[in-house]
């Protein structure tokens, strides 16, 4: 059937368009100047617009522009580490509530379990205002430390949700038998589950780094100046004399690295390990 | 020196899995476990193993308590009825990983996995993943990983059920050369196969609902079975049982046959009673016998079983080579009623008289 | 598995998530309830005692009703579409489709976008004279439409971002769901004959009810918290005509600095978001798995 052939790359192609509209007015945008921008939507440089490097500069100390590269370097840091110590903590949270039976009062590990996904219906902010007044009285407001701990309680939730399905699929066949080749249970998870958990680590380590960087609003309610998230920093761009340029080129840095988290999962995804790690 | 459980129990969710279990395993005795399905027998071996634990009764090996040790500490070995291997390493390092985990030195690593990977005819692939392995290969792997270790107790749970039928023949004949070379190890086999626990078992233990219901001499407790519960789990095809009532040297079966009671049989009390005849002791004649109709036939090897809807009852004939029976078909059979066993009628029908041997 | 000398290794795997999680989430919950009881405002912060005043007074508000219904409408109707387009999509890259690694990745992008930058960029898009939206419209004799001025154009803009934002969520989950799918029931349903139409009602559709159910309340879940959209394209205007529920509170709170009132509303918002979720996941179950089985 041609027509329906055509009509099939017809849809996937207006959704690429689609899908691709936003990031290359970004991009063409980031090349112009005041000129470029009050004379009307152009798209095509040289001929609608005279292109200039002055937005990209002004990310680098340049003139208008903000100072992109601490901020950068803040949400590299903050969200890498609260990564890390959601995977670390929700991996060994998951391989016990995935192989353990516990029981306390009526507390059983559904509950448990449930418990920890729940955490994510929690509007973020129900959570703004106690977080800035715990981290207050911690003396952690403003510093990458508070910023790290609000983000394990995002974060932790999901990666706890995808390794305990992900672990329910590893047949516990395998740790009972380190365990009889004379294993602890430490051993046996470090030594036989681990190995054999990557892919599943890997699916959740991707969506704690896209949740944690993405985030906007507890860095906005939570920091001032010294630990200025990425987000924060740009959106602090917009106003009514918005620099498009500046915001267009910092928006296309701080998109650039999920590009490639893209790639990664759509690996997964192709390689079937995504279908086991999501149900 | 030897593996004892005593009174041993265990539930798990309402569901009773152990019920007052008491064994006694000898070191360098083979014993298969016979049950079927949910019988017990793989919660039996994961409480020795000490994978599940138990809720009453104790374990001692050489007098010594042994259900206190967590697992890793049990000297328990076990090949599992899935073909259970560490899916990311070799077949060399799956063998080799018990010995690395006790620091066995690294000459003696490669010796020992090269010689069991000898015994079990896997030498040409110590470089594989399991996963490149065919099923009957991969059970090899987990086997050659449980005997490398010279455990004190190896336990395997139907370790041969997932292996189509051939591959299964040829498996029971190696696993029964390889454990019998254990020794010093007190082995343990499930399996829900009589011919296959009669073959390998020194001993065999008979386990229903989580009860054990015979323990003995594999040939004793087929002789002999403790009931007619016992007689149909050891007996396959299951052995023909018919309730009927012994009166003044004649058996009347319901259903309305009656037989003349042989010797033995007639001096017993009139009353109640079940009785129950092998399927290899009754034959197809031609003309007479016991009316029956054909239900279904199925050849198994180098036997028929023909299973036929009779006056008695079902019942199931065995006959010697292959046959083609169609369905439906009207035949008569005999058996010789020397050859009953005789069985309470209440209860599990605890055995009042087996036919003896060389009779009939 | 309950084995003997498991009990210290048991609590060394769960409790370090599950208490730091519990340090860090009981708190601000336990402190919010504590606040919204309390009278804390701008004139006399602190935690005094004003019963259920803050809750009485929620009862009555408006604003804040209105907000929630205008947050469910959304959030609903962006979910709706995302599963739609989602569900589409996936299917079209899901088989023989030249570049469809290229295409998938593609898809992807915009849920690994950060929202509110990329509604900064939107924020550009919808300029009534200097953006693309209207020009392009244009070319079609459409327009120039007052995106981010009136009411009914700003609602169709926040939704539009949050369709392209969160589609690619969808379209991940069930592109993972159909991937998974075993082959049999399709050469069963091409052996009986069936179109492309009927293997899809008949077949797919209805082995992917448990993948949908779960994508759609999770979205459903996140969508429930649309916000950041909000503040940037139109901070909740013109008027209150985008103002969600989770704007609303954070302007009483953060902005006015009503803390023990914006604490009832939020009480107030997740007790209503639970027994709705929980409500939409028992329907979705009847609807999707009812139909199929």
């Amino acid at each position: 059937m041609p027509l329906l052939s055509i009509l099939k790359y017809l849809a996937i192609l207006v959704w690429s368009g689609f899908v691709m509209a936003p990031l290359t007015w970004a991009l063409t945008t980031s090349f112009k100047t005041a000129n470029g921008v009050t004379s009307g939507p152009t798209y095509l440089p040289w001929i609608g617009y005279e292109p200039s490097l002055a937005g990209w500069r002004s990310l680098f100390g340049g003139a208008g522009g903000i100072d992109i590269v601490r901020p950068y370097l803040n949400s590299v840091i903050v969200t890498g580490s609260a990564s890390l110590i959601s995977i670390v903590l929700g991996t060994l949270a998951a391989y016990g509530l995935s192989r353990f039976s516990y029981r306390t009062g009526f507390v059983k590990n559904a509950d448990i379990v449930f418990f920890f996904i729940s955490q994510r219906i929690m509007p973020p902010i129900v959570l703004a205002i106690p977080f800035f007044l715990m981290l207050q009285f911690l003396d952690l407001l403003d510093t990458r430390l508070g910023l790290v701990l609000v983000y394990i309680a995002l974060l932790l939730p999901i990666a706890v949700w995808i390794m305990v399905d992900f672990f329910d699929g590893v047949p516990r066949q395998i740790d009972e038998m380190a365990m009889l080749d004379g294993c602890t249970p430490f051993e046996a998870f470090r030594r036989v589950v681990l190995p054999n958990s990557l892919s599943g680590i890997l699916v959740a380590a991707m969506f704690c780094l896209i949740f944690g960087w993405n985030d906007f609003f507890f860095a906005f309610t939570l920091t001032f100046t010294d630990t200025q998230l990425l987000p924060v920093a740009i959106v602090s761009l917009n106003s009514s004399v918005t620099p498009w340029w500046s915001l267009s080129a910092s928006a296309l840095i701080s998109v650039a690295p999920l590009i490639v988290i893209a790639i990664v999962v759509e690996r997964l995804l192709s390689r079937g390990t995504l279908a086991g790690a999501i149900r | 020196m030897s593996l004892v459980l005593n009174s041993v129990s265990l539930s798990r969710g309402g569901e009773i899995h152990l019920d007052d279990v008491s064994l006694r395993f000898d070191r360098g005795g083979l014993t298969t476990v016979l049950g079927r399905t949910l019988s017990g027998k793989t919660t039996l071996l994961r409480a020795i193993a000490g994978l599940q634990e138990t809720d009453r009764g104790t374990l001692t090996r050489d007098g010594e308590p042994f259900g206190t040790l967590p697992a890793w500490k049990r000297d328990v070995a076990m090949v599992y009825q899935q073909f259970i291997n560490y899916p990311h390493l070799s077949v060399f390092e799956n063998v080799a990983f018990p010995l690395r985990k006790r620091k066995v030195a690294e000459s003696e690593v490669g010796h020992r996995v090269r010689s069991v990977l000898d015994v079990v005819g896997l030498a040409a692939f110590g470089e594989r993943k399991p996963s490149q392995l065919s099923g009957g290969q991969q059970q090899r792997v987990a086997l050659a990983r449980a005997l490398v270790r010279k455990a004190g107790v190896l336990l395997l749970d139907e370790p041969l059920v997932n292996l189509d039928y051939k591959l299964r023949e040829q498996l029971r004949e190696e696993f029964r050369g390889l454990l019998a070379s254990q020794a010093d190890a007190t082995v343990i086999y499930n399996t829900t196969e009589p011919a296959e626990a009669m073959m390998l078992g020194d001993r065999l233990v008979v386990m229903h609902e989580g009860r054990v219901l015979q323990a003995g001499v594999p040939t004793a407790v087929f002789d002999r079975p403790a009931s007619a519960l016992v007689a149909r789990i050891v007996t396959d095809p299951p052995m023909t049982i018919v309730a009927g009532t012994l009166d003044g040297g004649r058996v009347l079966f319901e259903g309305g046959l009656a037989l003349d009671a042989p010797g033995l049989l007639a001096a017993m009390p009139p009353g109640r009673y079940r009785f129950g005849i092998r399927a290899n002791e009754i034959e197809p004649v031609d003309g007479g016998g016991i009316a029956g109709r054909v239900t279904f036939g199925e050849v198994s090897g180098s036997e028929t079983f023909l299973h036929v809807e009779t006056m008695l009852g079902e019942a199931v004939v065995q006959l010697e080579g292959v046959h083609r029976v169609e369905p439906g078909r009207q035949i008569g059979l005999s058996f010789a009623p020397e050859r009953l066993f005789v069985f309470a009628a209440q209860g599990e029908g605890a055995l009042l008289h087996a036919p003896g041997h060389g009779e009939g | 598995m309950d084995q003997t000398g498991l009990r210290f290794y048991k609590s060394s795997f769960l409790l370090p998530g599950l208490l730091v999680l519990l340090a860090i989430i009981l708190f601000p919950l336990v402190f919010t309830i504590r606040v919204s009881l309390s009278g804390w405002d701008a004139i006399s912060p602190g935690l005094n005692w004003a019963g259920v005043r803050n809750y009485v007074i929620v009862f009555g508000d408006r604003r804040f009703w209105e907000a929630m219904l205008r947050l469910s409408g959304m959030a609903i109707g962006t979910v709706l579409v995302q599963y739609v387009l989602g569900f589409a999509l996936a299917l079209l890259v899901w088989r023989e489709v030249l570049f469809r690694r290229f295409f998938r990745v593609l898809f992807l992008i915009p849920m690994m976008t950060t929202p509110v930058v990329m509604s900064v960029i939107w924020r550009t898009i919808f300029h009534e004279s200097l953006g693309p939206a209207n020009d392009f419209l244009g070319l079609f004799g459409l327009g120039p439409y007052p995106w981010l001025t009136s009411a009914n154009w700003a609602v169709a803009a926040v939704m539009l971002v949050e369709i392209w934002q969160w589609t690619p969520f969808m379209f991940l989950l069930l592109l993972a769901g159909l991937l998974s799918l075993p082959r049999e029931p399709f050469l069963a349903a091409a052996i009986d004959g069936a179109g492309p139409i009927r293997t899809f009602l008949n077949v797919t559709f209805p082995m992917l009810a448990p993948v949908s159910i779960g994508a759609l309340i999770i979205r459903l879940i996140e969508a429930s918290k649309i916000m950041e959209t909000v503040y940037v394209l139109t901070s909740g205007g013109p008027g209150t005509a985008t103002e969600t529920a989770g704007y609303y509170i954070y302007i009483r709170g953060l902005r006015d600095f009503e803390i023990g009132y914006a604490a009832a509303l939020s009480i107030t918002y997740l007790v209503v978001m639970i027994v709705l979720m929980t409500v939409i996941a028992k329907l979705l179950v009847r609807v999707l798995v009812g139909r199929s089985a």
